[in-house]
């Protein structure tokens, strides 16, 4: 460990120069653009066109809109959708992680030879693009389509089911089946790069498998399970296609993301769509502090320990 | 033919692009100057069928001569995304022997934004909405017309030779028109059953889960509003705007609406019996049946009292162009019948014009005879309804309105 951390302190200065160029394109692609939306959610209003106008000097922000947003949010009709996103994205991170662990595991410990081939298997659907697999399901969820025969053959439903129309099980499938890949995949980096030989050790010492999964690989991979938590998580509160796919645009199972994209393209408001950005992205932040406080926290554990 | 997008498909599908790609729109869009130019009498270029208006000519901004012979090199056609027969522009490249480029836009709004700011530039406009080109007539990016180098413009249904938004054509010339009715199933949906009951006939229950409204705030609060024989679609009454998107609300709770601009799919797939859609839609709706089924299946319904929604787009010419006549000779080009009738077949929006009435387009075999009720006849569209620029206290109640329902609160 000693003559690693004496590579990292003569290397800062040299190859930190190398970082300069991405952290600049970085920061150009998330403050500006970040600091447009702010610009569009408190632009004021053209008397001509009807339209508020991006208003870059933070002097001359109109703050109205943001308060009319944050009473809907919090105290009105918006409260029903906020709820129904969290409920959507915490009850599909739930079932990412029933079935994304287990997997993720077996790649990174138990696949031996077959590793190559799981691992494709879990990058494969990311050469297909994510609104044609959804499109796939549409099909597959049709009255007559494939879904609604097998289950009743298997004598599951009695008549076929109306799938795609403002159905919760529906979406919440469709957005563990496309953001699962994104979860699979950072909780194996997590898993594989976990050191055997302490599992070796805690075996010697008489752990039991059980007892080493719990006191050794559970500890060391929640980093990893949190962090595809938050990778799984940013994306989908802002997702509004898989309702538009596989609910056929519901209200019963709108998201923000619908709200967003309503008030952005469809109307002349954009300023409460981009409030609505704000919003949420105030709670991500939330989230998003909690990963890194709590990594800090594990990081320093790990160390110390 | 069946995958065919139509443009507000496109628009759909491209804000989906856009959130995938990040805020690159948005970035955009915000990157415009707000250098908006004149005053309050912006509302006094906006015409309604009650007050036509005669649109003002600047003493900078006169039409071109007569007698000049169209220019060469390329001409700049703004668009929506396969609004327009690429056949047909073949032709016209050929006839007068110059390219044609067809740039895109994704919205009525991002267009005005982007003509505005001088992010866009070209030629010819050919789709804009009647209900919102006065905003270019205010900020001065339209040529007026000079109707010698239009004599197709006889071709246009009368009602048409002089309409309300643009007295005299003086700016623009009709390109499409549209109404708003419902796609229906004829093996599901009984005709008598929806003449009887009319728009009310999405709030049966019988048809519960396979009903749908257009992902559109004003078009689908009018079928509230109509629903109620309310036909002021333009209304300002703070109660009648709530009660409509109550009534849509009654939607989701008792008949699990969907909310889609893709009815015209969704019928012939038969994943929906009842959906709110536009005529020039529908008219393609044959090409996504599933194989074997009959066009006969397919229906198109609107009152027979003639109270829809009626809408239409216009080409213009844009201030900046340096090919004016061979802009003209464009416009004109679309104004044939023969030209009309092709870009039809691809296109699916109706031509305005008096030769291409629904007989003709059946015998033509560009619409079946089960779909003869998507074609819009001069007086249709003299009586429907037309959605107008609201005063914005009002527009925002109709977009909150909706956004109440939409969020499915």
């Amino acid at each position: 460990m000693a003559t690693r951390g004496r590579e990292e302190a003569r290397g800062t200065g040299f190859w930190g120069f190398f970082v300069a160029p991405g952290t600049l394109w970085l920061l150009a692609l998330f403050i500006v653009p970040f600091y447009a939306v702010i610009c569009v959610a408190f632009g004021r209003e053209d008397p001509i066109f009807s339209v508020r106008n991006p208003e870059w000097n933070p002097l001359r922000w109109d703050t109205a809109p943001m308060s009319e947003v944050l009473r809907r949010v919090f105290n009105g009709d918006f409260g029903t959708v906020f709820i129904r996103t969290f409920a959507y994205v915490g009850i599909t991170l739930a079932l990412c992680f029933l079935i994304g662990y287990p997997v993720a595991y077996y790649a990174a410990r138990h696949a031996g030879r077959r590793r190559g081939l799981v691992l494709m298997a879990l990058v494969l659907p990311f050469w297909i693009s994510y609104l044609m697999r959804m499109l796939a399901w549409a099909n597959l969820l049709q009255p007559d389509g494939y879904v609604n025969r097998i289950l009743y053959w298997l004598h599951i439903i009695d008549a076929p089911r109306n799938w795609l129309t403002g159905n919760s099980t529906t979406v919440i499938f469709g957005l563990v089946y496309g953001y699962i890949p994104f979860f699979i995949l950072p909780l194996y980096a997590a898993l594989e790069r976990l050191d055997g030989r302490l599992l070796e050790a805690a075996r010697d010492l008489g752990a039991s498998p059980r007892s080493a999964f719990f006191r050794i690989t559970w500890p060391l991979s929640r980093q990893g399970a949190l962090g595809a938590a938050v990778i799984t998580a940013l994306p989908m509160f802002g997702d509004y296609y898989t309702n538009g796919y596989l609910s056929g645009g519901s209200p019963r199972t709108s998201m923000v993301g619908n709200q967003i994209q309503y008030y952005l393209t469809s109307t002349n408001h954009p300023e409460t769509g981009a409030a609505l950005v704000l919003v949420l992205s105030v709670l991500l932040v939330f989230l998003m502090g909690y990963y890194l406080i709590s990594t800090a926290r594990l990081q320093r554990e790990v160390v110390y320990r | 033919m069946a995958t065919r997008w139509n443009r507000r498909e496109f628009l759909q599908r491209s804000a989906a692009l856009a959130a995938i790609g990040g805020s690159a729109a948005t970035l955009l869009a915000a990157c415009g100057s707000s250098s908006s130019t004149g005053s309050g009498a912006v509302n006094e270029l906006i015409g309604t069928p009650a007050k036509p208006v005669t649109l003002p000519i600047a003493s900078d901004n006169s039409a071109i001569k007569d007698g000049l012979k169209p220019e060469t090199g390329t001409l700049t056609v703004l668009n929506y995304a396969d609004y327009v027969a690429p056949d047909v522009i073949k032709a016209f490249e050929q006839q007068f022997n110059v390219s044609v480029q067809i740039t895109t836009f994704d919205s009525d709004s991002e267009l005005i934004e982007k003509l505005r700011t001088g992010a866009l530039k070209g030629d010819v406009l050919m789709s804009a909405a009647y209900n919102s080109f006065y905003k270019l007539i205010a900020a001065k990016i339209l040529r007026p017309l000079n109707h010698s180098y239009l004599p197709n413009i006889t071709n246009l249904l009368p009602t048409f030779q002089d309409p309300f938004y643009d007295r005299g054509s003086r700016y623009t010339v009709p390109y499409t028109v549209y109404g708003v009715g419902l796609d229906y199933r004829t093996d599901k949906v009984p005709a008598a059953d929806l003449d009887a009951k009319g728009w009310g006939i999405v709030w049966d229950t019988s048809y519960k889960g396979y009903v749908s409204v257009l992902n559109d705030y004003r078009e689908a609060l009018s079928l509230a509003l109509l629903r109620k024989g309310i036909t002021d679609v333009n209304t300002t009454d703070a109660a009648l705007i709530a009660q409509a998107g109550k009534d849509l609300q009654e939607l989701t709770s008792t008949n699990n609406v969907k909310v889609t601009i893709e009815g015209y799919k969704d019928v012939p797939e038969g994943t929906s019996y009842i959906a709110e859609g536009y005529s020039g839609d529908m008219v393609n709706g044959q090409y996504n049946l599933p194989q074997g089924t009959d066009v006969g299946v397919l229906g198109f319904w609107r009152p027979k009292d003639g109270k829809f929604l009626v809408n239409n787009d216009c080409m213009c010419i844009l201030r900046s162009s340096s090919k004016p006549a061979l802009s003209h000779a464009f416009l004109n080009y679309f104004l044939d019948v023969e030209n009309a009738a092709t870009n039809f077949a691809t296109n699916g929006y109706q031509p305005p014009l008096t030769a291409l009435s629904a007989d003709e387009l059946i015998k033509r075999e560009l619409v079946p005879t089960s779909l003869s009720s998507t074609v819009l006849s001069g007086d249709d569209i003299a009586n429907g309804l037309r959605l107008l620029g609201l005063p914005a206290d009002a527009e925002k109640l109709w977009t909150d309105a909706y956004s109440k329902f939409y969020s499915g609160d």
